[in-house]
């Protein structure tokens, strides 16, 4: 070969993966906007975003699979813990990390909310079915899990309630398995815990969920229909 | 024998300043295995976090890997272009702007300070302080270049890479609303600079050693060099796309990027083949058995992390399971070390020995350094790797759960807490042998 076809090969080769990459950047921006439902991306979805940036999570969480691989992948959190889950553990998360813990940042409020609302449209962006271990968790399998779409069974999903509790083998296993709870407690007993547990139990660890008394019966019907 | 131009003295504290924080990193590296191994206790992760730690490692590494770059370029260059730099003052001032603002950076995190993306954790106005180092560096650059007037490709792969690399980095200066499109374009940085710009600048650095040390013809390496550029580029830039399959972007990324990174390992290889072709044709004898030991040590690496390991999980099929795992650390480790820190080290022991005046020097500490560290970081892509696996099965396959998976790996990042400390051991070991050189023995007359 001469330095001359040398340099052709040189030449042509990175022009054409170049015309091809910057091609397929200018068709990527324009299908973006459906793909991560730009449309959605509100003041408080964006002010979310900079909470993020803010408290370094991406050091220790991966989310759409980058970052750091310390701590669980952030993408579909919303599904696996809807929007109350993830306030619980941002502000207490001593109480559940076991042996990898995780800063107590203090985040206010405020930025708690924003966060949650860029988690919740990070969590609808359309990832190919990105990563494999969250499918299960996504809002129709979870309602499919729970049995139909009632109220109730959608609230089970969006409290986060999977984050701790199984049914029918999805979730986690901190808490006990609700599988067939209503064949073992009656409505009025799941309608007292989910009030307060540990004023049926001194030892639950459970935190009260916060529901409102409409949602609560919702919830506690569903729970009972479980047999 | 000493160094030929004066100005080329500039590259000793460059290399200085890279040596201290290659350490450092190794040290916070070791740090980030224990707290995968042990339970950190909740006020000390309160106040010195993993996130803080990963951020001053990743930083470090990029940042001493730049200034060893950086050197390296104002080292070769005179020779190169057969005149003194533009300004050595210049090369001094930006050498401080540059490891002050790095220090900063550093001290920032600490505090809390970050701009909070992986990697390009420099906040503003940082990160303009970076930006105004790199001009610099390329006004002095260039201009010695453009004064000289005695162009080769050499110098063209050299000065090409760096415009590239410091043009990349703009992309990460602005806030970007829609995550999606952040990590599009934070992979315009970090992909195109390791597989793209930082690929150009290494491979006219080890043309121009090899060119040095063999007595291969000029006209030969540069013909090699044309055609592993062409062949870097043509893979790396559309191979970008195999970080695109699952961040929201359309779904031909899974075909582009599958098929371009499958034949990124291709220039390595050609690489390699290109250094056992040299040393079989060599005439004569090679001048300085260790950087020759490095260079061929760097090629053989350089296709073990970043063809190897980088190939085995970037077809979509099997990326689907293993991205964002312990996987990618195991490629992300061996891959660096093949690919950049042995080039830095190679330029290194052949440019330290000549500012320090050495004809020739024992080569003893050096030589086991390098087999030190080599075997250190095989071990450690093997842990990680297992861990990967591991994680890969439990957590993403079997679907058990983020921790259920750690608890089964974290026997593998105990035992990279002890790889660790051999890798620290092995970059002390080269560091303070480069910085106290000794002369070889004289040989006793018969």
């Amino acid at each position: 070969m001469s330095t001359n076809t040398a340099r052709r090969v040189f030449y042509l080769g990175t022009l054409l993966s170049l015309v091809l990459f910057l091609g397929l950047t200018v068709d990527t921006h324009r299908q973006l906007q459906t793909l991560t439902h730009a449309d959605q991306l509100t003041d408080q979805v964006v002010a979310g975003k900079r909470v993020w940036h803010k408290y370094n999570c991406n050091d220790c969480h991966t989310i759409l699979g980058f970052g750091s691989y310390y701590a669980p992948d952030l993408t579909k959190v919303y599904w696996r813990r809807g929007s109350d889950g993830i306030k619980a553990v941002v502000r207490n998360p001593e109480r559940f990390t076991s042996w990898r813990k995780m800063p107590r940042a203090g985040v206010p409020d405020q930025e708690l909310n924003e966060l949650v609302a860029f988690l919740k449209w990070t969590s609808e962006i359309d990832t190919q079915d990105w990563p494999p271990q969250d499918q299960k968790f996504r809002a129709a399998a979870g309602r499919a899990v729970a049995l139909g779409t009632s109220p109730g069974a959608l609230l089970f999903q969006e409290k986060g309630c999977f984050a701790c509790h199984r049914l029918y083998g999805t979730g986690e296993q901190a808490g006990p398995d609700l599988t067939h709870v209503g064949a073992r407690l009656p409505y009025e007993v799941i309608e007292r815990i989910l009030a307060d547990p540990s004023a049926v139990n001194p030892q639950a660890t459970m935190p009260p969920p916060p529901l409102s008394h409409e949602e609560r019966g919702q919830l506690g019907q569903f729970l009972a229909g479980l047999k | 024998m000493a160094v030929s131009y004066r100005s080329q003295r500039v590259a000793y504290p460059y290399f200085v300043v890279a040596l201290a924080l290659f350490v450092l990193q190794v040290a916070m590296g070791i740090w980030l295995a224990l707290s995968y191994a042990v339970t950190m206790p909740q006020w000390l992760v309160d106040v010195f976090p993993f996130s803080t730690a990963r951020a001053i490692h990743t930083n470090l590494l990029v940042l001493w890997l730049l200034l060893g770059f950086m050197g390296s370029t104002y080292f070769m260059v005179p020779e190169e272009t057969e005149r003194e730099i533009y300004s050595p003052a210049l090369a001094y001032g930006q050498l401080v702007l540059l490891a002050a603002t790095g220090v900063t950076a550093l001290v920032g995190f600490v505090l809390g300070w970050t701009k909070g993306k992986p990697l390009l954790e420099i906040p503003h106005p940082l990160d303009y302080l970076i930006v105004v180092g790199a001009l610099i560096f390329l006004f002095n650059v260039g201009m010695t270049m453009l004064g000289a007037r005695r162009w080769t490709v050499t110098q063209g792969s050299l000065l090409g890479g760096l415009v590239f690399l410091a043009g990349m980095y703009l992309f990460n200066l602005p806030f970007y609303a829609n995550l999606s499109l952040d990590w599009y374009y934070w992979w315009w940085v970090i992909h195109l600079w390791v597989e793209g710009a930082w690929e150009l600048v290494a491979a006219a650095l080890t043309a121009w050693i090899l060119m040095k040390i063999t007595s291969v013809p000029r006209e030969t390496v540069e013909k090699w060099l044309y055609v592993e550029l062409g062949l870097f580029l043509f893979t790396g830039i559309a191979g970008t796309g195999h970080h695109y399959y699952w961040l929201g972007a359309p779904k031909y990324w899974l075909w582009v990027g599958g098929v371009f990174s499958a034949l990124e390992p291709l220039p390595i290889l050609l690489m390699l083949l290109d250094a056992w072709h040299y040393l079989r044709n060599r005439h004569g004898e090679v001048r300085g058995h260790l950087v020759f030991t490095l260079a061929i040590g760097m090629a053989v690496l350089h296709m073990v992390g970043a063809g190897l390991w980088g190939f085995m999980h970037t077809l979509p099929q099997i990326n689907y399971y293993t991205h964002g795992s312990q996987v990618t650390v195991a490629h992300g480790h061996i891959a660096f070390f093949g690919a950049y820190v042995l080039l830095n080290l190679m330029f290194f022991y052949y440019a330290i020995p000549q500012l320090k005046g050495l004809a020739a020097f024992d080569e003893r500490r050096g030589t086991l350094a390098f087999w030190w560290t080599s075997l250190a970081m095989g071990g450690m892509t093997m842990a990680f790797s297992v861990a990967g696996v591991l994680q890969t099965y439990i957590e993403r396959v079997m679907g058990l759960g983020f921790m259920t998976a750690q608890a089964q790996m974290r026997f593998w990042f105990g035992i990279l807490v002890v790889l660790g400390l051999a890798m620290l051991g092995g970059v002390v070991l080269a560091a303070t042998d480069l910085l106290t050189l000794r002369p070889a023995a004289q040989k006793r007359e018969p």
